[in-house]
C-alpha cells in the first residue's frame, strides 16, 4: 500500500533519482491542503452510512424489481449484503482520499471484486449506479454543496461546520476514486 | 511502504472500520512536520552529489588501508562501488524524509545488508563513518534549517545504528 509520499519514492526509485524540485512541489501541496484532506474524509465517514443507504435506496428506487421476490435484494439477507458492500466500497474510497494514491482501493477493494459479483451473480450494472449515487453524495459532503432533495423536512440532512474554502481539487480527487470503482466494475 | 498514513490505513482495515478521529489526528501530526522534512529531503537531493564524495573521502582518509592490495577498495573500480554505496544511502535517507518514516531504509538500505557485507567481506566501520561524517558535517542555518536537520540526522543516525 503507498500514499502520495511513498507513491513518489516508488517512482523515484525506478529512475534511481533522488526527490528534488518537481516532485517536491506535488506534496508540499499535499501538505498545504492537508487539513481540507483530513476534513474531506471527516466528510465522507462521519456521514457513511447516510450515504451508503441513500445510495443503494436510490438504485432500488430506479429499479424496484430489485427486491422483487426473484430480484438481487431480495430477501433482507441480500439487501443487507448490498448495503454491506457499499460501505466497504465507501470505507476504501476514503482509505485512498486519506492517503492521496488509489494503490489501497486497488489492492484490497477492487483486485477480483468484478470476478467475485459475476460468480454471486450481482447485477455489475446496479452495483455501478449505487457507486455513482455514493460519488454523487459524497462530493457534494465534502464541498458542503449538499441539499435535502426533494423532501423539505428530511430529518438525516446535515451540513459539516467546517470553514468554506476552495476544495475542487479534493472533489475531483474524490470523484477520480469513485470512478476508479465503477471503472473497475464495468 | 510503511509511513504514518499507510500504519493508520492498515489498522483501520485491520478493524474494518472507517478513519476515526484518532487516525485523522495522527496524519495531521506527520502533515505538521513535513514541511521541515521536504525541505531536508530538497537540499539533501540538491547536494547529494556534493555530500556523497565528502563522505566518502572522510571515509577512505580514517581508513586509509582500505585502499591497499586485497582490500575493499583496492582499485579504482571498488572504490568508485562505495561511493555509489554512500550515495545510495543518501538517496535512501532523502526518501525516509520524504515518506516521513524509515520504511525506504528498511526495506532497500537495512533489510539483508549486513550477510550481503559479510559476504563480499565489506567493513560496515567504513560506512558508519562516512555517515557519521555527514552527520556532524551537516550544520544549521548553512545546510538548512534546524528542524530540517533534526529530521534528516535522526535518518542518518537510524542507517548508523542499522550498521552498527
Amino acid at each position: 500500500m503507498l500514499d502520495a509520499f511513498s507513491r513518489a519514492v516508488v517512482s523515484a526509485d525506478a529512475k534511481n533519482a533522488p526527490i528534488g524540485g518537481g516532485e517536491l512541489a506535488a506534496l508540499r501541496n499535499y501538505v498545504a491542503e492537508g487539513n481540507k484532506r483530513l476534513d474531506a474524509v471527516n466528510a465522507i465517514t462521519s456521514n457513511a452510512s447516510c450515504i451508503v443507504s441513500d445510495a443503494v435506496t436510490g438504485m432500488i428506487c430506479e429499479n424496484t424489481g430489485l427486491i422483487q421476490a426473484g430480484g438481487n435484494c431480495y430477501p433482507n439477507r441480500r439487501m443487507a449484503a448490498c448495503l454491506r458492500d457499499g460501505e466497504i466500497v465507501l470505507r476504501y474510497i476514503s482509505y485512498a482520499l486519506l492517503a492521496g494514491d488509489a494503490s489501497v482501493l486497488d489492492d484490497r477493494c477492487l483486485n477480483g471484486l468484478k470476478e467475485t459479483y459475476i460468480a454471486l451473480g450481482v447485477p455489475l450494472q446496479s452495483a455501478a449506479r449505487a457507486v455513482a449515487i455514493m460519488k454523487a453524495s459524497s462530493t457534494a459532503h465534502i464541498n458542503e454543496t449538499n441539499t435535502t432533495g426533494t423532501n423539505p423536512v428530511e430529518t438525516r440532512f446535515r451540513k459539516m461546520e467546517t470553514v468554506q474554502g476552495d476544495c475542487s481539487a479534493l472533489v475531483a480527487e474524490a470523484a477520480t476514486y469513485f470512478d476508479r470503482v465503477i471503472g473497475g466494475l464495468s | 511502504m510503511k509511513s504514518v498514513v499507510t500504519t493508520v490505513v492498515t489498522a483501520a482495515d485491520a478493524a474494518g472500520r472507517f478513519p476515526s478521529q484518532n487516525d485523522l489526528e495522527a496524519v495531521q501530526g506527520n502533515i505538521q512536520r513535513a514541511t521541515a522534512r521536504l525541505e531536508a529531503a530538497e537540499k539533501l537531493a540538491a547536494g547529494l552529489d556534493k555530500v556523497t564524495k565528502e563522505a566518502g573521502d572522510a571515509c577512505f582518509s580514517k581508513y586509509p588501508y582500505l585502499k591497499q592490495a586485497g582490500e575493499a577498495g583496492e582499485n579504482q573500480t571498488k572504490v568508485d562501488k562505495c561511493y555509489r554505496d554512500i550515495a545510495h544511502y543518501m538517496r535512501l535517507i532523502n526518501y525516509c524524509l520524504v515518506v516521513g518514516g524509515t520504511g525506504p531504509l528498511d526495506e532497500w538500505g537495512i533489510a539483508g545488508a549486513r550477510e550481503v557485507y559479510r559476504s563480499l567481506r565489506l567493513p560496515t566501520a567504513a560506512y558508519v563513518e562516512a555517515l557519521t561524517f555527514t552527520r556532524d558535517r551537516a550544520c544549521s542555518p548553512r545546510d538548512m534549517s534546524p528542524q530540517a536537520l533534526n529530521e534528516f540526522k535522526s535518518y542518518i543516525d537510524y542507517a548508523i545504528n542499522a550498521l552498527s
